[in-house]
């Protein structure tokens, strides 16, 4: 999915996929702020939208 | 007329006359010189109709899905690329094996129909097709014309990994003797390369001229669901306007659909008539598929399940 995605000209940051199970608190923690980080940094998607 | 086409006509005549099958799909003379059609052949007098030559570009195996519920057997003529599409269907569970009388023709490579109309008067009727080394001589009533097999040739028989069915109840014509090519995806990798802006300019201007025709979709003999998701109404899944945002989740969505599923017959992109090379999304997750389950091409063996529905301990994980 990311790498297509990424073949249609998404950026590599704007898709991720984790897998993270529900005793790792802090990996969850981590990850979701630096996806958020991230996310902000590119802005809102200008595609999928009406 | 040539040996192949003597040969098919025998073995559907006999198909039909011990009333082993009850219709025989194949190709017919077309509306141009240079196009066949297909043709539903119920009975013996009739095979007269079917032909062979190097025109013959449709894959016909998505008609078996259209007609599954017909009575008695079907023959049908494939090629190597189309092939595949047999072992789809009955991986599936669209059609059973059994229903299928499968009349496979080793090919060497089939025409395309725009390369061929950009070089020569395709408007009259065909009388016969020779081919001698690269030279194909295609007569028609709007004259004689030759050409360059290698120039007009479609871009898939360039890579083509079955020239020979890879299933065949009768084989009609001789097997080809060419060394099996693997695709090294260089084409893919072109576009693999380009930066996301380009490739986002790129795509939407793809996506954006799509009419929503399903041309590729009817034709696909891996689109087979009863009901499908791009006509669903409630719930709506998917927008029915054409705008370029629906279009795109369209497109995505099959791609995603028939990841490792796709039998690579390039049936999809041959049929779109607003020319959207949608081949290189499916060819994409064909190539990426194959790097990361080392999967072969669907469809190439009659049994084996598609990398999506399976779980293996040695599946990547590169999302951990
Ligand atoms: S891909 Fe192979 S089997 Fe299919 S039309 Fe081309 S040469 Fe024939
Ligand atoms: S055949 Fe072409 S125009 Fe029609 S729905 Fe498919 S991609 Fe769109
Ligand atoms: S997606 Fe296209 S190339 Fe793949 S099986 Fe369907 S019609 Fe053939």
């Amino acid at each position: 999915m990311k790498r297509l995605l990424e073949y249609v000209g998404y950026d590599p940051g704007r898709f991720n996929a984790r897998w993270i199970s529900g005793s790792e608190g802090q990996k969850w923690a981590d990850t979701t702020k630096d996806m958020t980080e991230k996310l902000k940094a590119l802005g809102p998607n200008k595609r999928f939208s009406k | 007329m040539n040996k192949v086409t003597e040969n098919l006509r025998k073995t559907a005549a006999k198909l039909l006359q011990d009333k082993e099958v009850e219709m025989v799909i194949g190709y017919g003379l077309g509306s141009e010189a240079v196009r066949t059609q297909p043709v539903f052949i119920t009975s013996p007098e009739d095979t007269e109709k079917l032909v062979w030559n190097s025109f013959c570009v449709n894959g016909l195996t998505k008609y078996l899905s259209d007609l599954k519920t017909h009575p008695g057997k079907l023959a049908i003529v494939v090629k190597g690329c189309d092939s595949r599409g047999i072992f789809r269907l009955t991986q599936d569970n669209i059609i059973p094996r059994d229903k299928i009388v499968v009349i496979g023709i080793p090919c060497a490579g089939q025409l395309s129909y725009t390369k061929l109309a950009s070089k020569i008067d395709v408007s009259g009727q065909l009388n016969d097709v020779e081919e001698k080394g690269d030279d194909v001589v295609i007569k028609t009533t709007k004259g004689d014309f030759t050409v360059k097999k290698s120039e007009a040739l479609l871009d898939k028989c360039n890579t083509c990994e079955h020239h020979n069915p890879v299933v065949a109840d009768h084989v009609v014509g001789d097997a080809i003797n060419a060394s099996p090519t693997t695709d090294s995806y260089d084409e893919i990798k072109k576009y693999e390369a380009m930066s996301t802006e380009e490739k986002a300019k790129f795509w939407l201007s793809q996506f954006e001229r799509c009419i929503r025709c399903y041309a590729c979709r009817n034709t696909c003999p891996g689109c087979t669901c009863r009901e499908c998701i791009f006509d669903a109404i409630k719930p709506d899944w998917v927008g029915k306007e054409i705008d370029v945002s629906e279009n795109e989740l369209f497109h995505l969505t099959r791609a995603f659909h028939l990841a490792g599923r796709c039998v690579d017959c390039g049936e999809c992109d041959r049929v779109c008539p607003m020319d959207i090379p949608i081949r290189l999304l499916n060819k994409k997750l064909l190539k990426e598929c194959k790097e990361l389950f080392n999967m072969e091409t669907p469809g190439s063996v009659e049994e084996g399940g598609s990398v999506i529905g399976q779980y293996r301990l040695e599946d990547p994980e590169e999302f951990m």
